[in-house]
């Protein structure tokens, strides 16, 4: 696995470090401008999540996978590493994004707002969500399946907006978000907080566990 | 001695073409061409051994070894030159080395280093900018620089100059002193066979028609030519394969001891070329 990881940034040095440096401004200037610690999560740790999905279209797009399957790897190993690499680089695109947002001059947001653990754990559950659901997409349809998971987020946000609008449903919407939201609460102050984060941190790596036997199931089947 | 890939029972469906129950051997310490016309199943026959496709039945073991079960270990005794070397475009061939390098325990710097000064290929430049040429060249230095126990080479003289190409059999030759070493290389330039296999499996549409030492196919398989009687079905048994000509009737046979018992002296019997098998299995009628 250790040379798979190596391979890909050995051949996408170049691409991570100008891109990523290019990103990395990007995210922290926008992300300074925006006052509500909970939005800037969610602004941030989709960007930090498309970072690896550059990296692993850029394997199609550079037509490198028939030399990355004859390596001497299997297939199950080369997701494993994908996987592993997805989340180093979600992660270290996360701390540069956090970092970098409290570094401009003039952001609206101070340590206090982003370094702590309910805000931390909202962005690896994010993160967490994102990754399961988009991996399996991505191997088996490449920037395609990113392309659907797009689509399928705004196409989800219209038909949710569109919901709201009518009154009939308007409530049930609310309810049914303030239903999630109070389970956590619920989850939290029964369990006491490091059990609660504990279960998340159990629930993220079991979501990512399946993610990763539906991308080895699908990637075993493809034809190169 | 055991055998480098043994290959039964094998088959790939894809829509309008099916590789069928493709069994064949080949020991260790040989070279063995796979031959055939375009479309007849060898690239997708070294792609099953490589695991770049999926089978829908058969086994494959390369140095007794389940290419799928034991597929690192195997991938790691390998080297492999695909018909069309694509590595990641955009990335120059010192990072693709790096890269690459970094998955054998027997890779050999010094050597890689002297194949891409003797075949003149600039590390700093990026893949794509290469030829096809001088891509194929970098895959087979690539190849060559881990001591692979077993080369699978598809189509590695295509878009080779001439004098490259007799480098490249004659590199490939040498290797066959280490009698350890095992060669499998699909191609349909029957030169390259004649020059340097020990072996020949010859796949048309699908199935393999014959996998036998070279000089078998010498000693057994010939050309009859003569009348259009030749045609008549008494004798179509003897035969794999016929076409007319201006002058009258070629065949194949397979067994040109039976053909010199049966005929007398209308017909002329020669020994048949590779060429000559791949043309009338591929473009004349067909026989059992």
């Amino acid at each position: 696995m250790r040379s798979l990881i190596l391979k890909d940034l050995i051949l996408n040095k170049k691409f991570l470090l100008w891109t990523g440096l290019l990103y990395f401004i990007y995210v922290a200037v926008f992300g300074s401008r925006i006052d509500n610690p909970r939005i800037t999560t969610v602004f941030i740790t989709f960007l930090c999540f498309i970072m690896p999905v550059m990296v692993f279209t850029r394997e199609e797009k550079l037509k490198g996978t028939v030399l990355v399957c004859s390596l001497p790897a299997t297939r199950k190993q080369i997701i494993l590493a994908r996987y592993v690499l997805g989340w180093l680089l979600m992660l270290g695109s996360f701390v540069l994004a956090t970092i970098g947002i409290l570094a401009v001059p003039g952001s609206k947001l101070g340590p206090e707002d982003l370094l702590n653990a309910r805000i931390i754990m909202f962005a690896l559950g994010l993160m967490a969500l994102y990754f399961a659901i988009l991996m399996p997409l991505l191997i088996r349809f490449g920037m395609v399946g990113f392309l659907v998971f797009l689509i399928s987020l705004q196409v989800l946000g219209f038909i949710t907006l569109a919901l709201v609008s009518q009154s009939a449903l308007k409530l049930n919407i609310r309810s049914s978000i303030a239903a999630v939201k109070n389970a956590f609460i619920f989850l939290s102050s029964n369990l006491g907080t490091p059990a609660y984060y504990a279960l998340l941190i159990v629930v993220m790596v079991a979501l990512n566990l399946a993610s990763f036997a539906c991308s080895v199931s699908i990637f075993k089947r493809k034809d190169f | 001695m055991e055998n480098a890939i043994q290959i039964k029972g094998l088959r790939k469906e894809y829509k309008g073409f099916t590789l069928r129950d493709v069994s064949f051997s080949m020991p260790q310490g040989y070279i063995m061409g796979l031959v055939g016309p375009n479309g007849a199943g060898k690239t997708t026959i070294i792609k099953l051994i490589m695991n770049l496709v999926r089978r829908n039945a058969g086994e494959i073991t390369v140095f007794g070894k389940d290419n799928l079960k034991d597929e690192a270990e195997v991938k790691s005794r390998i080297g492999f030159v695909h018909e069309t070397p694509s590595f990641y475009d955009d990335a120059p061939l010192k990072d693709i080395k790096a890269a690459v390098a970094n998955f054998y325990k027997k890779w050999d710097e010094r050597l890689f280093l002297a194949l891409i000064d003797e075949f003149g290929l600039p590390l700093d430049k990026k893949f794509k900018k290469l030829s096809h040429g001088m891509k194929m060249k970098f895959s087979i230095a690539l190849a060559l620089s881990h001591d692979a126990d077993l080369l699978i080479l598809d189509e590695p003289t295509s878009g080779l100059d001439p004098v490259f190409r007799r480098e490249l059999l004659e590199r490939l030759s040498a290797l066959m002193q280490d009698e350890r070493k095992s060669i499998l290389f699909s191609t349909h330039i029957t030169s390259d066979l004649e020059r340097t296999a020990d072996y020949i499996t010859f796949i048309h549409d699908g199935e393999i028609v014959f996998s036998l030492p070279k000089d078998d196919i010498k000693e057994t398989w010939g050309i009859v030519k003569g009348s259009r009687t030749l045609l008549e079905d008494q004798y179509r048994k003897l035969f794999k394969g016929a076409r007319e000509t201006s002058v009258g009737v070629e065949a194949l046979t397979s067994d040109i001891q039976e053909a010199r018992r049966t005929f007398d002296s209308d017909v002329i019997i020669e020994r048949a070329s590779i060429e000559e098998i791949m043309v009338l299995m591929d473009k004349g009628e067909h026989y059992a």
